[in-house]
């Protein structure tokens, strides 16, 4: 016999009890007087069943006086326990009982009557009069039998899942624990009606959504009837308006009653500034509890104290808001509602929520500490000043090249000599154009060297872009290898060895020059998601600025050796070389091909014993990967991120190699237009597991702020646009003076510049910022407001995910009914149904991805971010033959069988380059010419390593780039 | 505090293994409805708990800061068990947990085939059917609220066999039937259900136990001989404490073991390992 029937048994069980009691039930407490309680328990007790057993009206639910003798006096500590415990506590279920009374009998004689009653049963003035007849009133009460017509649904939103506040700061993942929070009001705060609140409350959360009209509901015990207790209240809180108004409107709101919407708003407020104590015989005094759970996910409440204190009170749980908003909730409601009072023509753009002390606080708070002491120089003269004090120290290493800071020191001073022959002058752009080598930082310093601004380009852009940027800067002169280079008639291209056929054998430092450190140092193109890439203008003084801000911190010196990892036109190599070279550090110079192969960068970076690395989190992580396969550790001691957002999740196998103490982490938010980096944030274990987003604080002399659309500051936790001010701030953008005006400001108040950043972040209460994506991330699909990196998070809560992309896509771009949400991941396995399986339980349905794909690694861009250009089609769409398709669909599955079988080396590259590249290839095709790229490269190897076989070192794909000349040299 | 807002039904409780239960729960924040027969039982030949000793374990509850609800009701008296679980509905608004610790030890001492159909009969209503009655009054109303612990008192009994016990081990083993079944029942409506097997309990005075003594009456044993054979038939070589069973009964109703269900906990000091 098996008897395993659970879903049967469950199914013949009773109906779940409907909504927990408590936030249906309401209580008071009366303290009898001397007198009153004389009388004794029997007389209370009388009353009661007359007044609930009896004839007439007040009939219906015949109820018991319950007595508790407290083993304490009222005034112990302990009584505190036994008062709030009998007002909160339930009404049964299934048990047709709307209302309970109990006597508390102190053991110093005091006595209280706690009655505790269903809202729907007895509303506020019902529940005081029925208080008062147990008392001995003589009035009648308002008290009615319930039937199940007039039982209502007390419970919010029955509507649909009720949203949580985005600006709560709550921990979603930790314990779902009630909080309460509370703020006395001080005594002169002014004295107004409950529905005054319910504006201020509206005003405050139309602040933090930014929108005109936020959802607020509303429970009104004394208003209403009885059945309906919760109304949304429509307040349009437009900045326009006066605090008036929008009270006028409320209230008209309130008068007019539900207008039977259910309302799914995640804060409420509960009017409840009632003085109940009045009109109870023999009561020397009242305490009212409006609910006895609260009924909204975040419940304000403004309560009065038995001596009639008042006090604004937050009731939510730890998951929704943390301390620190939910206190500052309560003050940014109190002020408002000082203004409205004191000033109800005010404005509600006006309307500021803090205080004077808050706004110092605040300022406070995103006001970093001083930049350290430096003498601003340019560039090149604070290098020379190094090359005069550690001539032989190694500057530069670059496969078999070693160059000296002596060496570096004079070759850039005869480049620098051959360009200023060229004509090359002050504040003139030189174009530079060469792949990452010895030879490029040669060049990058001589053009400083020479006064002029360097405008790096990788030669790996297209010739239209190379163009461009060429015009768009006056460049009259170009250094590259590149033969092919889009140079045109007015523009000087040579190559470095053109140049340095041109400079003079010996020369006796520097040309002279009259540029200084306010001049620009490098002008970096940019591009934006919208139009073409724009030039940004950074001095010398902000590159200087950036490492006295962070060379002691960071403990940079003579004892480190750098990466060269990036692009020189992505400004992340600007921390690179010149933060290596300005510290007396050594840089080593890591070529493409190494940069492109993590196992051969890995090996680099032992053998070089490299201790600053500088990375994209897209980049590192394929390194963690590398040794999570087995490599060992590499000796680094200090990471930076930067780039693009950091998932700190990802570094926990990480750390588990890498001990915070040997290795430290540090995550940067940073900008090409504010010199690199804003802000720095050390990632610890605790930060990687909780996913912290946190970027950390303003680096010394930098300083972030956290506005909205109208530029004005919001407070910590609500979501805005981030500003970045201080010693970072570029010049300008060049040739665009509108762009320039709308991005880089001017502060009314200090006269300070700041520049308009565009990205989404917030602030937290310490000061510190969270980086939140662009704010243009934002998609929207049939309507829905989606967060891409929100999905993207759920997807990398997954165990099995290692990296995780979302996109949006029409199947047909003419067609906006074909959107679809398509994710990408890296992931162990490759169970992608199981990805999206459980993505299914965290998401509601229309963020959940159509497709999930998975891909051996995540494409980059040059600069080493993620290029959603480069990503596949989605596996599971209904599309044509993939031309890169990814490696687990089932036509994949077959190559590789086939595969298999093919015997000799060259058989099986034919196979995976025609399975990776999807053209017929032959023994002679050059890889890249059928339109192979790294990344293609990449897949080769994994390809390769799949099938067990021989695979191909990336650096031989590049030397020897057909499949007969790999098979020759392996031959031989 | 553990058991801080939670409602706790004892049967039993006006001495013993039962409040000691009490006085664990109350400790930790519960308020207390408290059950027991408050007199003698035909065919049971001791005396069982009076209102006295009932009063005084509510008594001392107070003193710890639980609100108390005393009842006097016989686990075989359905309608007695209504009326007081109703009325700690009320008074309280919610069971969270129920300990079924009711029971007796005797009449025993003999061979099977020896024991009456009346002793038969009222070992069994009481130890076993007890706590069916209880579960059957208490069990709707945690499985309304989709949430409950019910921790059912057996015994060692209930797990191996004791010469000329035969009535008292057939219920104990029941008990965990009962449990079990009631576990998988009850499973997928998140109310939980254990049982606790104790040792041998030492007749402590503070709460008033006798059970050892009234066993060894049963053998007509001296009751210091027939402690010392127990306490050398559990390896840990000492008698359990009553406050031992009500840490268990502590954690078996509180959320730290909210993964627990179906489950046999011995609290026998290695009596049953071997």
């Amino acid at each position: 016999m098996s008897i395993t029937h659970q879903d049967a048994a469950a199914a013949r069980t009773p109906e779940r009890a409907a909504a927990p009691a408590g936030a249906a039930c309401h209580a008071l407490r009366v303290r009898l007087t001397a007198g009153a309680a004389a009388d004794g328990p029997d007389a209370v007790a009388a009353r009661l069943t007359a007044l609930t057993a009896g004839t007439g009206p007040s009939a219906g639910f015949p109820a018991r006086l319950w007595t508790e003798r407290v083993p304490c006096g009222a005034d112990a500590p302990a009584a505190r326990r036994w008062r709030d415990r009998e007002l909160g506590r339930p009404l049964p279920v299934h048990r047709d009982a709307p209302v309970r009374a109990v006597l508390l009998q102190y053991a110093d004689g005091a006595t209280d009557l706690v009655v505790v009653a269903d809202r729907a049963a007895l509303d506020t003035t019902a529940l005081h009069a029925f208080t008062a007849r147990l008392l001995g009133a003589e009035q009648d009460t308002a008290l009615t039998a319930r039937t199940a017509a007039t039982s209502p649904p007390a419970e919010p939103g029955p509507g649909g899942p009720v949203e949580q506040p985005d600006w709560g700061l709550g921990r979603p993942h930790g314990p779902d624990t009630p909080v309460t929070r509370v703020l006395p009001l001080p005594a002169g705060h002014p004295e107004t009606d409950a529905e005054s609140w319910a504006t201020a409350l509206g005003v405050v959360l139309a602040r933090y959504e930014g929108v005109t009209r936020p959802a607020l509901a509303l429970l009104a015990p004394g208003t209403g009837a009885p059945g309906r207790p919760v109304v949304p209240a429509p307040v349009a809180a437009d900045g326009g308006s006066t605090l008036g108004t929008v009270d006028k409107e409320l209230r008209a709101a309130l008068a007019a009653g539900p207008d039977g919407t259910a309302t799914t708003a995640a804060v409420g407020l509960v009017l409840a500034d009632r003085d109940l104590s009045a009109g109870l015989p023999g009561a020397d005094h009242a305490e009212y509890r409006p609910f006895q759970q609260p009924p909204f996910p975040v419940t304000v409440t403004v309560t009065r104290d038995a001596t009639g204190g008042r006090a604004l009170r937050c009731d939510h749980s730890a998951r929704t808001l943390s301390d620190a908003v939910a206190d500052q909730l309560l003050r940014h409601v109190s002020q408002v509602h000082r203004t409205l009072a004191e000033a109800p023509d005010t404005l509600v753009a006006d309307a500021r929520p803090w205080d004077e002390e808050e706004a110092a606080r605040l300022a406070a708070h995103r006001r970093s500490a001083p930049l350290p002491p430096f003498t601003p120089r340019r560039i090149d003269t604070a290098v020379a000043e190094i090359a005069a004090a550690r001539p032989d120290a190694v500057a530069v290493r670059c496969e078999d090249t070693r160059l000296t800071y002596g060496e570096l020191d004079r070759r850039a001073d005869r480049l620098a000599h051959a360009l200023r022959a060229l004509g090359v002058g002050d504040r003139d752009r030189v174009g530079v154009c060469l792949e990452r080598s010895a030879e490029m930082i040669v060049v990058l310093l001589a053009v400083l060297k020479a006064g002029a601004t360097y405008v790096p380009m990788d030669p790996a852009y297209p010739e239209d872009r190379l163009a461009y940027t060429t015009s768009d800067a006056g460049l009259t002169t170009v250094l590259t290898d590149r033969a092919d280079f889009p140079g045109g008639t007015d523009t000087r291209v040579l190559t470095p060895a053109a140049l340095e056929d041109l400079a003079p054998e010996r020369c006796d430092g520097p040309p002279p020059s009259a540029a200084g450190a306010d001049d620009p140092a490098y002008v970096i193109y940019t591009s934006g998601s919208t139009g073409r890439p724009k030039g940004c203008v950074v001095p010398h003084v902000n590159v200087l600025s950036l490492m006295a801000a962070t060379t002691g911190d960071f403990g940079l010196g003579a004892d480190d050796t750098w990466t060269l990892f990036h692009s020189s036109a992505f400004d992340f190599s600007v921390w690179e070389i010149w933060g290596c070279l300005l510290t007396g550090g050594r840089l080593v110079v890591v070529p493409y091909w190494v940069s492109r192969s993590p196992e051969d960068f890995h090996r680099l970076l032992r053998e070089e014993r490299v201790t600053v690395l500088s990375q994209t989190p897209s980049a590192f992580a394929h390194l963690v990967e590398v040794e999570r396969d087995g490599a060992d550790p590499a000796p680094v001691r200090l990471v930076v991120f930067g780039g693009e957002g950091l998932d700190p999740r990802m570094l926990l196998p990480w750390f588990d190699r890498h001990p915070e103490t040997a290795c430290r982490v540090v995550n940067m938010y940073g900008i090409t237009e504010t010199t690199v980096h804003v802000t720095a944030q050390t990632v610890t274990r605790a930060e990687a597991l909780t996913a912290s987003k946190s970027v950390g604080h303003a680096l010394p002399g930098w300083w972030v702020r956290v506005a909205d659309p109208d530029g004005r500051p919001l407070p910590a936790g609500v979501a805005g646009e981030i500003y970045v001010g201080g010693a970072g701030v570029a010049a300008h953008y060049l040739n665009k003076p509108e762009l320039t005006e709308q991005r880089f400001l001017t502060d009314v108040r200090t006269g300070e510049r700041l520049y308009r950043s565009g990205d989404k972040g917030r602030l937290l209460p310490d000061g510190r910022l969270e980086h939140l994506g662009r704010l243009d991330s934002q998609v929207k699909l049939r309507g829905f407001r989606i967060e891409l990196d929100e999905i993207r998070s759920v997807l990398l809560d997954d165990p099995q995910v290692t990296a995780a992309a979302v996109v949006l896509n029409r199947t047909d771009p003419d067609d906006a009914a074909t959107a679809q949400l398509d994710a990408y991941v890296v992931m162990d396995g490759d169970d992608t149904a199981s990805v999206r399986q459980r993505a299914t339980r965290f998401l509601p349905e229309y963020m959940v991805p159509s497709t999930v794909t998975a891909l051996e690694r995540m494409p980059l861009t040059t600069n080493g971010k993620l290029d959603t250009r480069r990503l596949p089609r989605p596996a599971a769409a209904p599309a044509p033959a993939a031309p890169a398709a990814p490696a687990a669909t089932p036509a994949a599955a077959q190559a590789e069988s086939a595969a298999a079988q093919a015997d000799t080396f060259e058989q099986v590259l034919l196979e995976v380059w025609r399975e990776v590249l999807g053209v017929p290839v032959g023994p002679d095709d050059n890889f890249f010419d059928l339109g192979g790229n790294s990344l293609l490269a990449m897949r080769v190897g994994a390809a390769l390593r799949r099938r067990g076989g021989h695979t191909v070192a990336m650096r031989d794909l590049y030397l020897r780039p057909t499949i007969r000349q790999l098979a020759a040299d392996r031959a031989g | 505090m553990r058991l801080q807002g939670k409602t706790v039904v004892v049967t039993g409780a006006a001495r013993g293994v039962g409040r000691a239960c009490a006085l664990a729960f109350s400790r930790e924040g519960a308020d207390l409805a408290l059950l027991d027969v408050c007199g003698d039982v035909d065919g049971v030949p001791y005396p069982l708990g009076t209102v006295s000793q009932l009063d005084h374990t509510a008594r001392l509850c107070r003193e710890q800061g639980a609100a108390v609800l005393t009842a006097t009701a016989d686990v075989r008296d359905g309608a007695a068990l209504r009326a007081a679980v109703d009325a700690t509905l009320d008074r309280f608004g919610a069971v969270d947990v129920l300990v079924n610790n009711a029971g007796i030890v005797a009449p025993s001492g003999r061979t099977t085939h020896e024991i009456t159909e009346d002793e038969w009969q009222v070992m069994l209503d009481i130890n076993l059917s007890g706590a069916w009655r209880m579960i059957s009054l208490v069990g709707p109303h945690m499985v309304a609220r989709r949430s409950g612990s019910i921790v059912n008192v057996a015994s060692t009994a209930g797990l191996v066999g004791y010469r000329h016990f035969a009535g008292y081990t057939a219920s104990k083993h029941g008990l965990i039937g009962l449990t079990r079944a009631t576990a998988l029942d009850y499973a997928p409506l998140k109310v939980r259900v254990n049982a606790l097997c104790p040792g041998s309990i030492r007749d402590d005075s503070a709460v008033e136990g006798r059970m050892l003594t009234e066993i060894a009456r049963s053998l007509e044993l001296p009751v210091g001989e027939h402690e010392q054979t127990f306490v050398q038939s559990q390896p840990m070589n000492a008698l359990i404490e009553p406050e031992d069973v009500a840490g268990a009964a502590l954690w078996l109703a509180s959320d730290e073991s909210r993964q627990v269900t179906g489950s046999v906990l011995t609290v026998d000091g290695g009596f049953t390992i071997r």
